[in-house]
């Protein structure tokens, strides 16, 4: 029993469950002071001890049916987590997260309905060039300072500030025999807000999506709490992939997880997908946030209306930049673009890492201030 | 853990009005066995926090709730020093010409959630609740007390729990924990129960609705879920909106008006009402 039970936890560790001491220290001493008949109740211990996400749980369960039975008991079959917003079949990232376990091919492709407008590509990119490399770096300097920024929730000592710190006082006070020479306070310090962008990897944004994940890889190298999605056909989150020190090894380690790159745009699905996750959306939440997509929406666009106005309510600030309205005659008059412009912040024009790093020098003094929204418009 | 435990707990938890699958009573009898923190997730409104109470009143021993917030800290979260009270000691010592002597002494201490419940002789039942909403210092900062069950206040030394707690920590996902926090946790995800034990739950927490009512609260619940709204709605929500039933009911409504009137409870989305109202048919068949 005891060797099974190692064998058990060897196979496990090989695909990434488990892994550490103490969770197999848990497992064992739990095993001992159970019953050794019963299956069910072993299975729990298991996925209790060993387990610390939903995710490991779909690589757990096939692993312990392998060692301990043929088929799954019925009473046990059901507990998979449901998560339509939450849980490891919704999340996007799934793909990339299971790719190393033979489980990750039943994955693949049942994350999203399929439909004669997905086809799959992946990204291909030139390297970046000496000139792009400047801009980058550019970027990276520039970026923090222009970011807005919110009162941290945590105080620290300062010497002016809005509340007493009293430790110090009292500490002070302790060498003088209780006399208070001078009062000590405490304030909020200001730090940068989180930025999240989503960008289009799709067919029609062929030419500029490699400038922009170069730029979601600026910001993600310089910017404290930053977020990278792309989305075609399918919402992946980018930021693991993209923060990589260089800009090709990261670009390259992304082309590993965007599988719908060069394909058709579903961008009110894709937004939904990213609203619907508590954990992405949580990225929004009193974020700048940046969308970068022609918002070329096939068909009906009342999804895209819905998600966008949703996104506009949770962010600090959405913006929305499009490398149609580097134009100067472009007027937002596609009936997706005309239903959304009223819930931007801004819709600027941005097709490059020259026009991106114009508006993180000059347009990013707008989302400083009190929100002013052009129109206001109900749901 | 026996057949014979898990009854045993299973008992007590219902006739505490908390109907558990047999996950969650693995993972609170292990938690006890081996003394660890256990790690709660799943959607909003399972009943994450209600098991912690109720496990609470089972073991008869103490509750108590530390909630978390984006920049909790220590002062907050496990100590402070009473400073205005140190500094009427200073002074009153420098009156009577004493030296000043034991500022840091227990008198002076405010103990907060995490202290109290190291302190407490007859031990408690620690809910850490929705942690993710915590930032990673406080994560951090609990390392120490998740791993050994104690803490070092550098004016007192280390102090260890006097009897382990019970300690449940609660999580919504809104972000990834850290692994490090994790590995000192057991874990366990509580899923949507199925509609037998919901109906159950249900019939525990509004006892005067009919199993009938019960059931047809149920489905049209179900129902709602099916639609994708913003908001599934939770075990939480079914639950306070066949209490509204009930009650309406109670007052002289009939059936459809009391489901109808008081839909408030179960979907909090604006987008969500219109959803319902759309598919009326469909979630009110049964009534």
């Amino acid at each position: 029993m005891a060797e099974h039970l190692h064998g058990f936890l060897r196979d496990l560790t090989d695909h990434g469950v488990g892994v550490s001491v103490p969770k197999k220290i848990h497992f064992l001493r739990a095993v001992e002071l159970s019953d050794h008949d019963d299956l069910a109740n072993l299975y729990w211990i298991g996925r209790i001890s060993l387990t610390t996400s939903p995710r490991e749980h779909e690589v757990f369960d096939p692993i312990f049916w392998r060692w301990f039975s043929t088929t799954p008991p019925a009473l046990v079959a059901e507990p998979e987590p449901p998560a339509a917003d939450d849980g490891p079949a919704a999340a996007p990232n799934a793909v990339r997260d299971t790719e190393d376990h033979p489980y990750a091919a039943a994955d693949r492709g049942t994350g999203q309905a399929a439909s004669p407008a997905v086809r799959l590509g992946r990204l291909t990119f030139r390297p970046t060039t000496a000139a792009e490399a400047q801009l980058i770096a550019l970027l990276q300097r520039d970026l923090p300072a222009a970011l807005p920024r919110v009162a941290s929730r945590r105080r620290r000592p300062a010497r002016r500030g809005d509340v007493l710190d009293l430790r110090r006082v009292v500490r002070e006070a302790a060498r003088t025999h209780g006399e208070v020479l001078s009062l000590r306070w405490r304030h909020r310090p200001s730090r940068p807000r989180r930025i999240t962008l989503l960008i289009d990897v799709s067919g029609s944004m062929k030419q500029h999506s490699a400038d922009l994940l170069r730029f979601g890889h600026a910001v993600l190298t310089s910017c404290a709490r930053a977020e990278v999605f792309t989305f075609g056909t399918r919402l992946t989150h980018a930021s693991a992939a993209l923060r990589a020190a260089d800009p090709d090894t990261a670009v390259r380690a992304l082309s590993a997880v965007v599988l719908d790159a060069d394909g058709g745009t579903r961008i009110g699905s894709a937004l939904r997908d990213f609203l619907a996750n508590r954990r992405f959306s949580t990225m929004a939440r009193g974020a700048l946030v940046i969308v970068f997509s022609d918002g070329l929406e096939r068909g009906d666009c009342s999804t895209m209306t819905e998600a966008v106005r949703r996104l506009a309510s949770l962010s600090h600030r959405l913006l929305w930049w499009s490398p149609l309205a580097c134009d100067p005659t472009y007027r937002p008059v596609t009936r997706a673009m005309a239903a959304i412009a009223d819930h931007l912040d801004a819709l600027t024009g941005v097709c490059d890492l020259q026009t991106a790093h114009d508006q993180v020098a000059s347009a990013f003094s707008l989302v400083r201030g009190p929100r002013i929204r052009r129109h206001h418009s109900g749901g | 853990m026996s057949r014979a435990d898990r009854l045993a707990l299973a008992g007590d938890l219902e006739r505490e009005g908390y109907l558990a699958d047999d996950g969650l009573l693995t993972a609170i009898h292990l938690a006890r066995q081996l003394g660890l923190p256990l790690l709660l997730e799943g959607e909003p409104g399972v009943g994450k926090t209600d098991v912690a109470a109720v496990l609470a009143r089972v073991l008869r021993r103490e509750f108590i709730r530390l909630q978390c917030y984006e920049g909790l800290d220590a002062s907050h979260a496990l100590y402070e020093w009473d400073y205005p009270k140190q500094l009427l000691h200073l002074r009153l010592a420098e009156v009577e010409g004493r030296r000043t002597e034991g500022l840091f002494d227990d008198q002076f201490l405010l103990q907060r959630p995490l202290l109290r419940a190291l302190r407490a002789e007859a031990g408690v039942v620690l809910l850490i609740d929705e942690i993710d909403r915590a930032d990673s210092e406080f994560e951090a900062f609990l390392l120490e007390f998740l791993g050994d069950f104690q803490v070092t206040i550098p004016e007192v030394g280390t102090v260890r729990a006097v009897v382990p707690p019970v300690v449940i920590l609660t999580s919504n996902r809104t972000r990834e924990l850290h692994d490090a926090l994790k590995r000192r946790c057991l874990y366990h995800w509580i899923p949507y129960p199925d509609a037998e034990r919901e109906r159950a739950i249900i019939r525990a927490k509004a006892p005067h609705l009919d199993e009938r009512s019960a059931g047809r609260l149920i489905d049209a619940v179900n129902a709602v879920r099916d639609l994708a709204p913003v908001k599934r709605p939770g075990i939480a929500e079914s639950i306070a909106w066949a209490r509204g039933v009930q009650l309406l009911i109670h007052e002289g409504y009939d059936w459809f008006e009391a489901m109808r009137s008081s839909l408030g409870l179960l979907v909090k989305y604006e987008e969500d009402i219109v959803l319902v109202e759309a598919h009326r048919e469909e979630v009110f068949a049964g009534s």
